[in-house]
């Protein structure tokens, strides 16, 4: 299947750099590399590939998107290679999976610039090196997940429950955001709430797959069963909010606005991943202003993420007013939102009244440090 | 803890129905002598052909949603009806390998809808390869009367999809071809001894491809149920539906009572993997709470455990239990003596 989508895009990738001619130096090519899931997963690859059209579509720029077989650094450096022997000269790659597949091809490929999203590049050892024709973003989604969490507590939902999709960095500041801003909350507003540990998981996939579906009923179900679930997990939030729509409860979505999904999304943790690619893009080929061999680091002071507002934020009794304030708060750095387990221990003693709530904590990250 | 009880059947029954419906398809192909392991690709085709047509009719047309899911129905009926239709050709009347055309299916069917999805934008956008289900329209609240009889109509009458009935349906009237009717009969002779059969008179070819041609029917049925009930999103797969269907069937001994009860212990064990919140008792036996004074590196020690070891341990289970029970109960295995070979008139 995968192999047969390859054929199609390698097709189309052959196509569209026929009649590309190369005198001219404003000759921009765009290839976006797709991460684990598919471009049409309302999440994490879509959203960029939107902000990489917009700006193409804009422009009069070629872009194209090419899917790697598989997601290992193999299979990227394989794609990497084919994607440039036809021409591109702008890969942008989504996802904190290329880090090694790009620090080896920064060096051997010096004229054609890479923008990583959610990463930096480095090798097997964690010596990170970024070149300069490597431009890294990086998001706060930990402030996302916090205004999510936030969000969810003062509109009175009192139990809730954390689906990530993958224990990526990415996913792990989601989850660590949204635990901070629910209990933050729950202090704040003098309210009780509920949010077992066993209640906080990684789906271990981002596919949408019947088992998630299952999963995420069996928390719904029952008296005390949760309210809410912030599903951290791309394609397997459909799987979520399924299994939300059959039992009658909600779900927080993830990346972009997903509302138009289902009508049990209230509201997104939203990282805006399309103004973000585009931005880097026009500094790029329009500014001739790239900032190779940094890192940006995109957050609520940027703009860069958020919940959607209007028809889209479904909250009955937490407004956009009130938003706008923690907003303003979390901006101004005001309110610190933690990104790390250590970190927000020490936020969950300082702002939270200190609940007992080690063992949820110890769930954010699983996996032996690096 | 009530309330999850019936949760959990209600959803262990969703989730056996688009099991049960494709093993009787695959029971009955088998019975008649040719096996067919493209259930999997049937139930994509099922499922695709179904989704598309309940969505691209104008609502207004139907007086309920009920209407809408019958003309889903018939429609992925017919999609299915045209894949068997290539099996039925390759392996009965060229004489193919039954494996290899049905695996050319199984291949088929998720690149073709994938493909038509996209090339046709069937999604909701431009080259989107999903395609959305919103199958929560299709549920029937109360059945009136029956949902007041306690527990019973809470699992069976209470918030069920269309499927839950159709499925049963199937289920009593498959029982009753194979068993009470002249055809049931023929059919298994066809696929026990079809050289007396042909003796006797039986059109062996015409049997094999009814057989054939009512696993398409099932298996396109159950793809459709499987979809419109599980899933948010459609992105031609059935999650290896099919292929269970076809260990249900074997489990299940080709008998349709065994295989709705095969089926039900599957659904049972599979929901239970993913689903132990069901049961809180439960859960706080595998995954004790850990008391807040425990000291930080214990905390890391239990949460190890509780995410990595007995989550996977508990994945496995259904599949252990399967292999146990068939170890168990092979020895009674009555497979279709003449299922997967080639009928040929002057062979002796």
């Amino acid at each position: 299947m995968k192999k047969f989508l390859a054929l199609i895009m390698f097709a189309a990738l052959a196509f569209a750099f026929i009649g590309c001619d190369v005198t001219e130096e404003t000759d921009w090519n765009i290839v976006m590399l797709t991460d684990v899931g598919t471009i049409t997963d309302k999440s994490f690859n879509q959203g960029t590939w939107e902000g990489v059209k917009a700006f193409a579509d804009a422009n009069d720029i070629d872009a194209i998107y090419f899917r790697p077989n598989a997601g290992t650094q193999a299979d990227y450096e394989e794609a990497i290679d084919l994607v440039v022997a036809n021409g591109a000269n702008v890969v942008v790659c989504p996802g904190f999976l290329f880090e090694t597949a790009i620090y080896s091809k920064q060096t051997q490929y010096p004229n054609v610039h890479f923008i990583l999203i959610d990463g930096q590049p480095h090798d097997a050892s964690y010596n990170y090196s970024t070149a300069v024709n490597t431009l890294c973003i990086l998001f706060q989604e930990e402030q996302s997940g916090f205004l999510a969490g936030y969000a969810a507590v003062a509109d009175g939902y009192d139990n809730l429950g954390f689906m990530g999709g993958m224990e990526l960095p990415a996913v792990i500041r989601f989850g660590i955001g949204y635990v901070a801003g629910a209990y933050y909350a729950a202090e704040v507003l003098d309210k009780t709430i509920v949010f077992n540990a066993s209640r906080y998981t990684y789906l271990g996939d981002f596919n949408n797959d019947v088992s998630h579906t299952t999963e995420a009923a069996s928390w719904y179900a029952g008296d005390d069963g949760v309210d809410i679930i912030f599903a951290a997990a791309g394609g397997a939030g459909n799987a979520v909010m399924a299994a939300a729509a059959t039992a009658n409860k909600k779900v927080i979505g993830v990346d972009v606005d997903q509302a138009s999904q289902s009508t049990t999304v209230v509201s997104s943790a939203m990282k805006l991943l399309a103004v973000a690619v585009g931005q880097a893009l026009t500094d790029l080929i329009i500014d001739d202003d790239f900032a190779g061999g940094t890192t940006l680091t995109k957050g609520a002071a940027q703009d860069a993420v958020g919940l959607p507002l209007g028809d889209s934020f479904k909250f009955t009794t937490f407004t956009e007013a009130q938003y706008a304030t923690l907003l303003a708060q979390v901006k101004a750095g005001t309110i610190v939102v933690p990104t790390t387990e250590a970190e927000l221990t020490t936020f969950i003693a300082t702002y939270c009244g200190n609940p007992s709530i080690a063992a949820l904590i110890a769930k954010a990250e699983t996996e032996a440090a690096e | 803890m009530y309330d999850s009880i019936v949760s959990y059947l209600a959803l262990v029954l969703l989730a056996a129905i688009p099991l049960i419906v494709t093993a009787l398809g695959g029971m009955f192909t088998e019975r008649g002598g040719v096996t067919n392991i493209s259930l999997e690709g049937i139930m994509i085709i099922g499922a695709f052909v179904g989704l598309v047509t309940v969505n691209k009719l104008p609502a207004s047309w139907f007086s309920s949603n009920f209407v809408l899911y019958l003309c889903g129905m018939i429609a992925a009926v017919i999609g299915g009806l045209i894949f068997a239709g290539i099996h039925a050709i390759a392996a009965i009347k060229m004489k193919a390998n039954q494996i290899i055309s049905a695996t050319a299916i199984n291949t088929l069917a998720p690149a073709l809808a994938l493909f038509l999805t996209m090339s046709l934008t069937l999604g909701e956008a431009q080259g989107s390869d999903k395609i959305l289900v919103n199958g929560t329209r299709f549920i029937i609240e109360r059945v009136p009367l029956l949902a007041d009889i306690p527990f019973i109509g809470e699992v069976f009458f209470t918030n069920v999809y269309p499927s839950l009935y159709f499925g049963i349906a199937i289920l009593v009237i498959s029982s009753i071809v194979l068993y009470k009717t002249k055809f049931g009969l023929r059919l298994r002779a066809c696929g026990e001894n079809p050289h007396a059969a042909d003796a006797a008179g039986i059109n062996i070819y015409k049997m094999r491809y009814q057989g054939v041609f009512i696993s398409g029917i099932l298996a396109s049925l159950g793809g459709y149920f499987l979809v419109t009930s599980f899933t948010n999103e459609f992105d031609a797969t059935v999650s290896g539906f099919g292929f269970l269907a076809i260990a249900v069937m074997i489990f299940g001994n080709w008998k349709p009572k065994n295989i709705a009860f095969t089926a039900l212990f599957f659904a049972a064990l599979l929901t239970l993997s993913k689903g132990v919140a069901f049961f809180p008792a439960l859960e706080n036996w595998l995954y004790p709470p850990i008391p807040a004074d425990t000291p930080p590196e214990q905390i890391a020690f239990l949460t190890y455990v509780s995410t990595k070891v007995i989550p996977n341990i508990i994945s496995m289970l259904p599949y252990i239990a399967t292999l146990a029970v068939l170890v168990l109960s092979s020895k009674k295995s009555a497979a279709p003596k003449a299922s997967g070979l080639i009928y040929d008139k002057g062979e002796r």
